[in-house]
């Protein structure tokens, strides 16, 4: 009862259930669902049903403290459209993101070009490059503080080394987003250095072949066969990065809480701060769903652009 | 290949690796110092910029041992529930992951897609429901706000399905000829046969947990209770100017980690790489 079965199931698959006997065993049916129930359980308890409340308490005036719940229709979205400081954090967010998503991919993909070709210390270089990944974020911010600081830092220690301007990056609401991106960039570039690594594994090295008896420069290559062929990684790269960066809260609550003066209030921060400073869950939440339909939106048109590339 | 070329490659490689490396060497170095010696050397370069003058263990015998900031604790807190999260992620989703991957039933394809589309709902969306919900269940303050709602990972149930999926059908009829019922097929057979995807799984709901600092900083507001990322951030925003301490509390929560991670990084590495293709 092998490959017959196999041959019977390759075709079910393709041909309407009707033709052979509903091989739905009962009571394979019933340990099937035994086996999905507590994940499923889960599924609806703490991902469905939160959503469909968030739904319902977006058009609330819903404070915690005084618990008091009254439906306001669109009143939430309707301030949030002219909210000062929630427009000013969607601002920061995209600074935040316009930035990092071109530089990080681009050092991503050039670390992932640098470590493909397979020598002696591949392997060392790759675990280096990885390690910012795993530093834990609460960590990472809490070094770079100290690494940021204008008497001690060390990174003005070598600005001033190399005889240029020291800062002091985190008072200045100038510059404080410019060390939240540098931090941001130093941790995530080992993530997508993976993912791009994985993609030029995929593409087949006798097309490389065939250019180099073709006559083709290094410079022609990337251009002709890396890159068109590594766009849908690319793409991935891209979209993951910029979901990433909208939603960019972590690094910000422990490296500047916001601050100075709010310049590196991001809208995740925002929406944190609404609702579990200010108790304003309703309006909050409304802030998490403009900020989750932008995300969304952004999200398709950049996979609409991808996929008019490859044509 | 010329010369130059390789060179000017191994110099690039080299400066990055440094980049990398450098703020993790400079805070573990800090950590082994007096809080005095980290500034006296911090205003030129030098090799003391890094290497320790009079090497001690005295920030981690403060840290570990202060009344104040029983950093023991933090760690032990978060190890309990990283490692319940871990071993009840690996559970639940393993088994709903072979009910997709191998077993037949009616609305496998709706239910399965049902999953899969909870991975574009942003976490930030439902917090304020998900707060609520823990309110309501009288769990806030407790662990079981931190580990019941993180045992859902649809990440690790289409990891494990796509790894399920290649397991000979064969092998399972055979088992029910010789008369197995399915939870002894699943668990004898077909789970040590997926040892490979289950660590890629582990490690990172483990080191996911080990990180986590948003949700607990809103559940849990016993400061006995705490984990340690929350933990870390407070000590360093309450005890802004000692350094040294700052950085002992850091090296004490990374090293492990950095170990695990350099043990097993194969596995890790093939979760990101099986994530990206999904997208």
């Amino acid at each position: 009862m092998t490959s017959v079965t196999a041959a019977a199931e390759s075709a079910s698959k393709t041909a309407p259930s009707s033709k052979k006997p509903r091989r739905f065993l009962r009571g394979e049916e019933i340990t099937a669902w035994w086996f999905v129930l507590p994940s499923f359980a889960l599924l609806l308890i703490f991902v469905f049903y939160p959503m469909l409340q968030a739904f319902v308490i977006s058009f609330q005036n819903y404070n915690l403290v005084g618990s008091t719940r009254s439906f306001i229709g669109l009143d939430n979205y309707k301030s949030l459209v002219t909210d000062r400081d929630f427009l000013a954090s969607l601002r920061h967010s995209f600074h935040f993101a316009i930035v990092v998503i071109p530089i990080q991919t681009a050092i991503s993909l050039g670390l992932a070009l640098l470590i493909q070709k397979k020598f002696k210390l591949t392997g060392l270089f790759r675990t280096l490059y990885f390690i910012p990944v795993v530093i834990s974020t609460a960590v990472a911010a809490t070094v770079f503080k100290l690494i940021y600081n204008k008497e001690f830092g060390i990174l003005n220690n070598v600005l001033k080394t190399l005889h240029l301007p020291t800062t002091n990056f985190l008072s200045n609401p100038d510059t404080a987003m410019n060390g939240v991106i540098m931090l941001g960039i130093w941790k995530g570039v080992g993530f997508f250095m993976i993912i791009f690594l994985a993609g030029l594994n995929n593409i087949p090295q006798d097309l490389y072949e065939a250019a180099r008896v073709d006559g083709a420069t290094k410079i022609q290559q990337f251009f002709r066969i890396t890159l068109p062929l590594l766009n849908r990684t690319t793409a991935f790269v891209v979209i993951m990065t910029t979901i990433d960066a909208i939603k960019l809260s972590g690094l910000v609550f422990v490296l500047t809480s916001g601050g100075p003066n709010g310049a590196t209030e991001t809208a995740v921060y925002y929406i944190y701060k609404m609702a579990f400073q200010q108790m304003q869950m309703g309006y909050g939440t409304a802030a998490a769903f403009i900020l989750f339909a932008i995300v969304l939106a952004i999200s398709l048109v950049q996979m609409r652009l991808f996929r008019n590339a490859e044509h | 290949m010329n010369r130059f070329a390789s060179i000017a490659k191994y110099t690039v490689m080299t400066v990055l690796a440094v980049i990398s490396i450098i703020p993790i060497l400079w805070m573990i170095s800090g950590s082994l110092r007096p809080y005095e010696e980290l500034f006296k050397y911090s205003s030129s370069l030098n090799i003391h910029l890094f290497v320790p003058v009079q090497p001690t263990l005295a920030n981690f015998k403060e840290v570990i041992f202060s009344e104040g900031n029983p950093f023991l604790r933090y760690i032990a807190n978060t190890l309990f529930v990283a490692g319940s999260v871990t071993l009840l992620v690996l559970l639940v989703n393993s088994m709903s992951a072979f009910a997709f991957a191998k077993l037949r039933f009616r609305g496998k394809a709706i239910v399965f897609a049902l999953f899969m589309s909870a991975m574009i709902i942003p976490g930030e969306v439902t917090l304020v429901p998900n707060y609520l919900l823990m309110n309501y269940f009288g769990w806030l303050n407790s662990y079981k706000a931190l580990v019941i709602p993180s045992m859902l990972s649809v990440f690790g149930i289409f990891l494990l399905r796509q790894f399920f999926a290649e397991i000979p059908d064969e092998i399972l009829e055979a088992a029910k000829i010789d008369g197995a019922s399915m939870t002894r097929t699943f668990s004898s057979i077909v789970l040590p046969a997926a040892v490979p995807p289950m660590i890629t799984l582990a490690l990172m709901t483990f080191l996911g947990n080990w990180d986590s600092y948003l949700w607990p900083l809103i559940v849990i507001n016993d400061e006995k209770k705490q984990m340690i990322q929350v933990a870390i951030a407070t000590f360093s925003s309450v005890e802004g100017t000692d350094w040294s301490k700052i950085l002992a509390a850091s090296t004490i929560s990374t090293v492990p980690i950095l170990i695990l991670f350099l043990f097993l990084q194969r596995y890790y590495i093939q979760g990101i790489t099986m994530s990206g293709v999904k997208g």
